[in-house]
């Protein structure tokens, strides 16, 4: 894959030339710098103001407490009020904080994982794909197309088959279409997209590497 | 610069602390000023701490004035569209997180989906899977015959406007591995090996081998599933 950004290489310290690169540079830094300041404010409990006026003259601002409270604090010098309301509401604000943080690292944690899983998965897919078959359809000629065919509509076949199967051996209300069927469950609904990892999550198990009740 | 994660909360050594925010701090304002630079825009930051006894800014001081001037020259509204604090920033993060999470476990879902169906091709059953399986499987299968039928549409047209000479498909072009096949059409086998597949069998195992033939095609006679074929 051709490398797409400019990642870990030195970056002149001039206005950009191109205009669309400067666009996109504004967006992430100034999402990146946000982001550097939220984390000093939580590490160091740091109080914070930041301004920043976008190539369209948008204004962008982060602030800890708030912007406002922080400007007032610069100006005014007023050392910062310690009322028992304050420091209650103070108090709150951390609490949320902290829940919010603790959610964050929870969700990119799980992302880290997931993202492994897809790395392994493509590495497992690389080296077994010797077949012909596997190949993409436009590398294949018309008669082993004809052949493919044919094996996928018996496969087909053979899914619906083992799906009518499963019903009748378990009958009742099937809980994984319930948030995307259109009333029948066979044909499967293509509204949908086909994938529903919506339907899955709550039963992942991280710690288990077959963690699906399937052969995957 | 550390390799290590650090946790998001507050730091609670005192020491460690400090040492951090002089760091950060430092970053901080350097991280402004190249965002100033290199897209040519007005920012300020102010940063305060008990470290400090005045809040240290950037530019300077005057600096600061005149973006918070231009700043609070502007609407009311305006000022607070993109306004965030820790809470509103941290539960955007949030929901960008949750985006990437969702649109990676669709991706793998995917591809194991899609190994799923290459394994069931060469015969391994389908004991194992449950309806939900069963559904992201059937739905892969019909999302490739849609490929191929197109694929195999544009090549009959190709072939249909270049009249080519010869019959075609008699002998497709050879990789030496791959023996010539013959689609047979006879319905009765067909089902002969429909049926077979449905009884339930161990799962066969999976070779690789350019040699395997698909099933539910005629191999030259010879019966499916015969140990020829799955040594």
């Amino acid at each position: 894959m051709a490398r797409k950004s400019r990642g870990r290489q030195k970056v002149e310290m001039v206005k950009m030339s191109k205009e669309s690169n400067l666009q996109v540079t504004f967006s992430k830094r100034r999402s990146g710098l946000f982001k550097k300041a939220s984390e000093l404010s939580t590490l160091c409990g740091a109080e914070i103001a930041i301004i920043v006026f976008s190539p369209g003259n948008r204004v962008f601002s982060f602030g800890h407490p708030g912007v406002e409270t922080v400007i007032d604090r610069y100006f005014t010098r007023n050392p910062p009020q310690n009322s028992g309301t304050m420091q209650l509401i103070e108090a709150h604000r951390n609490a949320t904080v902290r829940e919010l943080n603790m959610q964050l690292t929870q969700v990119v944690n799980q992302f880290e994982i997931e993202k492994k899983r897809g790395e392994e998965l493509s590495q497992m897919r690389k080296a077994q794909s010797q077949c012909w078959w596997e190949a993409p359809v436009e590398e294949l000629t018309l008669p082993q197309i004809e052949q493919l065919k044919v094996s996928l509509e018996g496969l087909k076949m053979n899914v619906t088959k083992q799906a009518q199967k499963l019903l009748i051996e378990n009958p009742g209300p099937p809980q994984f279409f319930a948030s995307s069927s259109s009333g029948g469950i066979f044909p499967y609904d293509r509204k949908v997209g086909g994938f529903n990892p919506n339907m899955v999550l709550p039963q992942y198990d991280y710690n288990n590497p077959g963690y699906r009740r399937g052969f995957f | 610069m550390t390799r290590k994660k650090v946790k998001l909360a507050y730091i609670t050594n005192d020491s460690a602390r400090k040492a951090t925010f002089k760091k950060r701090k430092k970053g901080l304002m350097k991280k402004v000023s190249e965002l100033s630079t290199l897209c040519g825009i007005e920012a300020c930051a102010i940063i305060c701490s008990p470290y400090d006894t005045q809040p240290e800014v950037w530019p300077s001081p005057l600096g600061v004035q005149r973006v918070l001037s231009q700043f609070q020259r502007l609407p009311e509204m305006e000022q607070c569209k993109k306004m965030v604090n820790q809470e509103s920033f941290l539960r955007q993060r949030i929901t960008k997180a949750n985006e990437h999470l969702k649109k990676q476990r669709k991706d793998n879902r995917e591809k194991e989906v899609t190994h799923a169906m290459f394994q069931c091709l060469t015969g391994k059953s389908l004991q194992n899977l449950n309806l939900m399986d069963l559904n992201d499987l059937g739905w892969m299968v019909d999302r490739n015959l849609k490929e191929i039928n197109k694929r195999s549409d544009s090549l009959k047209n190709v072939t249909n406007s270049q009249m080519a000479a010869g019959p075609s498909g008699e002998h497709p072009s050879q990789r030496a591995e791959v023996p010539v096949f013959e689609v047979n059409n006879d319905n009765m086998q067909r089902q002969q090996w429909f049926m077979d597949l449905l009884t339930p069998q161990e799962p066969l195992g999976f070779g690789g081998s350019d040699e395997m033939m698909l099933p539910f095609v005629d191999n030259n006679q010879n019966p499916p599933w015969s140990n020829t074929f799955f040594p």
